[in-house]
């Protein structure tokens, strides 16, 4: 049964298990290791990782094994590159990332698999295939490579194809650089396969997969005087159906919806969605908690979810003045905004995810916690990505922080969080209950228990 | 109460101006979204402090404001100096009545090295001023020659006089508009307060926004806000980090080590009547004044 059944666990319908984990254990942590990014492609078999050192880290399902028909597929790795490097603008003396802000698939149309790899000024389309066969008997080179001599050679034969061990080659088909003065945040395919469009702080752009020497600017909310700037795009994304529609976010809480036939340039947009925001909780820190770190369509098209520092909110298209549903993911952090202002932690951008039946969304906290909401029950859940609960499927037990008053056994205060273990990304399979969460430079997966 | 917002409201102000500076160190360039947010929280905690501040807990005298400047400097060529509350709001430190300051927009050398246009200086919005120990002087108009092609190699120095190409020289005070394709760049410089032979400029007070000079400025907040914006150098700034600014306080160190739009922090060499014993506090109350004057949201906004 491979529906997506997008419980939250906690009751009967089903545990989230323990799979699998990837990455070093060392305590020890090299920043280049640090996991930026993850996603799924569109069948599930294949999870991308990107880190901080310009890595990109493919790994493949296994295919169910006909001994253990129950069991599910682990994820091996598949494929490994070095997507970017670091690199230096001699013009303006900076340095630019080599880290990987995002990957995005496409959709799968041969044998070979595509992905969009980005760092903060470059975009890369790279090609994985596989070599599963080798010519053999070439007339003018030996196995070996070597050149055979001519004179030696008395008879001609036609080279055969020969299986081989599996070569997994990753190679960069497309580079479209130079499109970005800003730092990018988001890419996104299109729903036509042939576009995608690049975001950076002040700019998208519109690119054909094919061209790179050109893309078209869509929007721009670069002010003629800067010192008039007062927000910036945080992230974008197409729509799922709709070719013609993307939305971006703000660092002002707000969302924008376009339509690309309205105008070549969409700087008016056609949906403006902002929740008013409740005076009575403000605070210096108002505007930073309130800037919108994610935003991802439902499958459906029908929704979206925006992600700011406390809460993710789910929202109808048909409806701008406020989201339809709102969840708490560490309300108890209100009180610590002005500690986590200093300590840097307020500027986390954590991401969110929905499953495939766009019945449950999900997202990290700290502490190497993340957080599970169902839409239709209402129940979450927070769990953990710990060594600890690391046997082989063995359930995760939920967790719970203690705001305050007395902490029962089992639940842990909030002064005790670890804020240097964060969660900022996680993704879901597209199709069944399979997760995948980064806890900084380990990658969890987590699958809901068979009976 | 009124006195917890303030203090609140100071130490957060502290902490982003901190983070700002921060910023311009770190690897893969400003990030103009984190920066934006820092300046946002600035100008709430600074709406705090003013709002506190004028409530009538400090009261600042003409006097208590020209002892922190030090004498003779804020001359213009009428001689008369500006009161730090005139202008409130703005930085008075650059009224008009003290130092003239055309609005002149540089492109140009500056406008080249960064890639993008200069904004104009809106009058009493912004202004650089630095202090600088001899030793630092050096690296700054090293980086300054480095980012204006066509300011001279070896800007000459004379003792009290202003530093490099563009701006001023004596403390005369007399707007000039030195410097090859510098625009008008209106300099004070506190030259007769120096000791002679020592800090060749102690404090230079220069009203323009010129790109090149902000780019000289540690982790100025006259910076612009574009990710692209700062050329890497070595942060001028260091010369805060002395032990004669350190003490003064953590907020006017840390404004020390940005060494532009506090102008009232950089009397503490020239400010003869200021005695070793009130150093910190001349330091901080000076602070203190600087601090409602600013307008935190250009500087802060304009540094990247």
């Amino acid at each position: 049964k491979e529906g997506a059944r997008g419980g939250v666990g906690g009751g009967n319908d089903f545990q989230w298990c323990f799979s699998q984990v990837k990455g070093a254990i060392d305590e020890d942590v090299a920043e280049a290791d640090i996991i930026s990014t993850v996603e799924f492609n569109y069948s599930g078999e294949l999870l991308a990782t990107g880190d901080k050192g310009g890595r990109v880290v493919i790994f493949q399902r296994e295919q169910e094994s006909k001994n253990r028909p129950h069991s599910r597929g682990e994820y091996n790795v598949y494929s490994t590159f070095q997507s970017h490097e670091p690199e230096f603008d001699y013009l303006k003396s900076l340095e630019i990332e080599e880290k990987i802000n995002k990957i995005r698939w496409l959709p799968q149309q041969n044998a070979a698999h595509f992905l969009l790899s980005t760092n903060d000024k470059t975009i890369k389309l790279w090609k994985i295939s596989e070599r599963d066969k080798r010519a053999e008997g070439y007339n003018l080179k030996d196995e070996d490579g070597r050149l055979r001599d001519p004179f030696r050679i008395t008879s001609l034969r036609v080279p055969v194809l020969m299986p081989m061990d599996l070569m997994v080659e990753a190679s960069p088909r497309r580079i479209f650089a130079n499109a970005h003065t800003y730092h990018i945040n988001s890419i996104s395919v299109n729903s036509d396969h042939e576009t995608y469009l690049s975001a950076d702080d002040l700019r998208i752009n519109l690119w054909h997969l094919e061209i790179t020497d050109r893309s078209f600017n869509i929007v721009d909310i670069k002010p003629a005087n800067m010192e008039e700037l007062t927000e910036v795009i945080t992230a974008a994304e197409c729509h799922p159906h709709q070719c013609n529609v993307f939305v971006y976010s703000s660092s002002k809480g707000t969302i924008r919806l376009c339509d690309m036939r309205a105008a070549a340039l969409c700087d008016r947009h056609t949906k403006f969605f902002e929740e008013p925001e409740d005076p009575s909780s403000r605070s210096f820190f108002s505007e930073i908690i309130s800037s919108i770190s994610d935003v991802k369509f439902s499958h459906s098209g029908r929704y979206m979810m925006t992600r700011d520092y406390l809460s993710v909110k789910v929202w109808d298209l048909n409806m701008e003045n406020r989201p339809v549903e709102t969840y708490q993911v560490h309300e108890y952090l209100r009180s610590k905004l002005c500690s986590l202002y200093e300590n840097d932690c307020i500027f986390d951008k954590f991401e969110c995810c929905w499953n495939g039946s766009d019945g449950a969304i999900m997202t990290g906290s700290y502490n190497n916690f993340f957080r599970m909401f169902d839409r239709n029950s209402r129940r979450d859940i927070t769990l953990e990505a710990s060594r600890e609960s690391s046997k082989p499927r063995a359930m995760l037990k939920p967790r719970k922080v203690c705001t305050g008053g007395k902490r029962k056994k089992d639940e842990i205060s909030v002064d005790s969080l670890d804020f240097n273990k964060k969660i900022l990304h996680t993704a879901w399979h597209p199709k069944e209950n399979v997760i995948a969460v980064a806890a900084t430079n380990n990658l969890y997966i987590f699958q809901d228990k068979i009976n | 109460m009124n006195m917890e917002y303030k203090v609140e409201a100071h130490r957060i102000m502290s902490i982003s101006l901190g983070k700002i500076y921060n910023s311009r160190v770190q690897r893969g360039g400003i990030k103009l979204h984190k920066n934006l947010l820092v300046s946002l929280v600035l100008r709430s905690a600074r709406q705090v402090y003013l709002s506190d501040y004028y409530g009538g807990v400090c009261v600042r005298s003409p006097h208590a404001g020209g002892v922190e400047w030090g004498e003779g400097d804020q001359m213009d060529s009428d001689g008369s100096r500006s009161t730090p509350d005139e202008h409130g709001g703005e930085s008075a430190l650059v009224s008009d009545d003290s130092v003239r300051i055309p609005e002149v927009s540089v492109n140009g050398p500056a406008a080249a090295v960064e890639g993008q246009d200069i904004e104009d200086l809106a009058p009493g919005s912004d202004y650089n001023c630095q202090q600088s120990p001899q030793e630092d002087v050096g690296s700054v108009k090293t980086a300054v020659s480095a980012k204006r092609p066509d300011a001279s190699p070896s800007p000459s120095l004379s003792p009290g006089a202003a530093d490099a190409e563009g701006e001023n020289q004596e403390g005369s005070g007399s707007a000039e508009t030195g410097g090859p394709g510098s625009g008008s760049e209106h300099c004070v410089s506190r030259s007769e307060n120096s000791q002679q032979g020592s800090a060749e400029v102690t404090a230079t007070c220069c009203t323009r926004k010129r790109g090149a000079e902000r780019s000289a400025s540690a982790g100025s907040p006259v910076k612009r806000p574009k990710a692209t914006a700062v050329p890497a150098l070595p942060p001028v700034g260091g010369e805060g980090e002395g032990p004669e600014d350190m003490d003064t306080g953590n907020v006017s160190s840390l404004i020390t080590i940005f060494g532009s739009s506090f102008s009232g922090l950089l009397s503490k060499e020239g400010a003869q009547p200021a005695t070793d014993s009130e150093d910190s506090d001349s330091g901080k109350i000076c602070c203190e004044q600087m601090l409602p004057n600013l307008n935190p949201w250009s500087t802060a906004i304009v540094a990247f």
